[in-house]
């Protein structure tokens, strides 16, 4: 059970990161002149571009909070409480990128929202760590560097960047032992038959919307 | 103010802003549901017209709505970690249904749906609307089966600090849940109504050239308002021997508990007269000639909304002092967080929260003063391309 738990976790956490990290990258690059994002010079082409993936991320971040409530009751409250500001300003940022790339705001707010973001994750990932947190930077940098890979289409790399930018969250979480934190059997053995047959179900239906949209 | 009563504050705020958006998704999902079947059946232009245009609406308030839920979901761990330590094991249970049935799905169909316009089999693209709408509900279901074993718990077994869980068929066939649910169903159902039968109102009101359109919506509207309010009341009602049974003291928890459940009443009661007296008066558009009842109609919009936030009060502060109801006070169940920590979520939420709901009823009263369109427009979930 619990290698299953950390599985499910780990796919769901690594499929918002890999999804969410060419959204905020994008965000981030808006702040760059454009001809360094070469491919194009508009940044309605940076919007257009995401808009697919859009809708489709912030569901796995749903998704991973959810089965680590429900999987890891002893551990969920006392690691979101345990860096509570540092998600005040993931969410505000969260919120704030949402709405302003829905809305096409000024493009300072939709880079505000990214950058809020992403470093929000690297504080979050330096508190995992127990690192000083000029270790908060890498998290920004890895979506940047994403993001530009995606918008110049760079599709051999993005895999790569893809795994850089899921991988640092999921591999600190790993040092936490959740022995002890998890549900009883009851619980996890009555979750595991709604959660793994839903994963690649969704993952089928978000490649099907991405292959509809560019028909 | 203490950590307790400021994480309180931010819960209430953090949940009125997000009922706000559910109960208009599904009450415009609902209505969505029978246009489209109509247009799918009947091929008629108008009915994939309104289609349209009430979709456009009902997208762009789930895109601004997902954030608040977002926020919502992480601050069970952010402010009330002691719930999940206690109580994870049972109340998670439904919550993660919620997540991975519900929402994940949701999500995810309605993103097929949005970018299948005309370019999917037109079956299959009313079938994803219909899975929209169906994993929408199981998302009101699981919440309340939720919210059912706060108010009444159930299907627990105590395992030293901790609960487990014992029975999940018990936590679906709690009382406090079953009846909750059909209240809630219908209050959604009852604010699309009203939606839309002001909206269609506002449209007349400025003298509108889609009268075909605008009437047949208005008709929607006011039938839907009639067929859900009796059944709203009814589920509400039924409530009162539940609560006398499992929470006696509930109208006594603060002194000024009644007035909201007074004015919600009111409410109810005032619109299912209203709807019904309205009915006769659609037939040969009299409503519409008369044009002052068009006026009512679309004052009549915040109504519901406001009513449902009162209902909610009345359910979740008549619980206090209990998080839930007799096993675990609200006080001890709040983080060991700095009261300063919290005071600036609550500050930084309520304000964007505030700003998310203006956003939206500004764009929303773009998208319906522009009103349906003349050419074929796709719907997209970028709402500025709407």
């Amino acid at each position: 059970m619990e290698t299953l738990w950390l599985t499910v976790l780990g796919v769901l956490t690594v499929g918002y990161f890999a999804l969410a990290g060419f959204d905020y990258g994008s965000g981030l690059l808006l702040a760059l002149p454009r001809r360094y994002v070469s491919s194009h010079r508009k940044r309605d082409e940076t919007y257009r571009l995401v808009t697919p993936f859009f809708l489709g991320n912030e569901v796995w971040l749903v998704a991973a909070i959810g089965v680590l409530f429900a999987a890891f009751p002893r551990l969920e409250g006392e690691l979101l409480s345990g860096a509570h500001s540092t998600f005040t300003l993931l969410l505000a940022g969260l919120v704030l990128f949402m709405a302003a790339v829905q809305l096409r705001l000024w493009w300072w707010l939709v880079f505000t929202g990214a950058l809020m973001v992403s470093v929000g994750w690297g504080l979050f990932l330096a508190h995992l760590l127990h690192a000083p947190w000029p270790v908060a930077l890498v998290m920004p940098v890895l979506f940047a560097v994403h993001g530009w890979v995606f918008q110049t289409r760079r599709w051999k790399l993005f895999p790569v960047t893809a795994l850089l930018c899921a991988l640092p969250i999921p591999l600190a979480f790993s040092s936490i032992d959740v022995t002890g934190l998890m549900a009883h059997d009851d619980t996890l053995g009555l979750l595991a038959w709604v959660a793994v047959p839903i994963i690649p179900l969704v993952v089928l239906a978000q490649w099907s919307i991405v292959a509809i949209s560019s028909r | 103010m203490s950590a307790v009563d400021l994480a309180r504050l931010q819960f209430a705020s953090t949940t009125s802003f997000h009922f706000l958006f559910v109960l208009l998704t599904l009450g415009l999902v609902t209505l969505l549901v029978v246009m489209q079947t109509r247009f799918t059946i009947t091929g008629a232009a108008v009915h994939e017209r309104m289609t349209r245009f009430w979709g456009r609406i009902y997208v762009i308030n789930y895109a601004l709505g997902i954030v608040t839920g977002i926020v919502m979901e992480f601050q069970f761990g952010l402010n009330w970690s002691g719930l999940a330590t206690y109580a994870g094991d049972v109340f998670g249970a439904p919550l993660a249904m919620e997540t991975l049935v519900a929402f994940f799905l949701e999500s995810t169909f309605l993103g097929l749906w949005i970018f299948g316009w005309g370019r999917l089999n037109r079956w299959l693209h009313l079938a994803l609307l219909y899975l929209t709408a169906l994993t929408a509900f199981a998302s009101a279901f699981w919440i309340m089966a939720a919210n059912g074993f706060l108010q009444n718990p159930v299907g627990y077994r105590v395992d030293g600090n901790v609960l487990r869980l014992d029975d999940f068929g018990a936590l679906l066939t709690n009382p406090a849940f079953t009846s909750a649910l059909t209240h809630v169903v219908f209050a959604a159902i009852t604010a699309g109504g009203v939606f839309m039968t002001g909206i269609s109102a506002y449209h007349f009101i400025k003298r509108t050239p889609e009268v075909d359109f605008f009437r047949r919506s208005l008709r929607m509207g006011v039938v839907t308002t009639a067929l859900a309010t009796p059944a709203l009341i009814g589920a509400g009602f039924a409530q009162f021997p539940v609560i006398a049974r499992y929470q006696p003291d509930k109208t006594e928890a603060a002194p000024w508990i009644g007035a909201p459940l007074g004015f919600m009443i009111l409410i109810g009661m005032g619109l299912t007269m209203i709807s019904w007296l309205t009915l006769p008066l659609l037939v040969k558009d009299a409503v519409i000639r008369m044009r002052f009842p068009l006026y009512l109609m679309v004052i009549g919009i915040p109504f519901p909304f406001v009513a449902a936030i009162f209902g909610w009060m009345f359910r979740e502060i008549g619980r206090q002092p209990w998080l839930i109801y007799g096993l675990l006070r609200t006080e001890d169940a709040v983080s060991h967080v700095d009261a300063s920590q919290i005071l600036l979520s609550l500050v930084v939420f309520t304000f964007l929260f505030l700003a998310l709901a203006c956003v939206d009823w500004a764009l929303i009263a773009r998208a319906v003063r522009r009103g349906p369109d003349v050419a074929p427009a796709p719907v997209s979930p970028m709402v500025v391309t709407l």
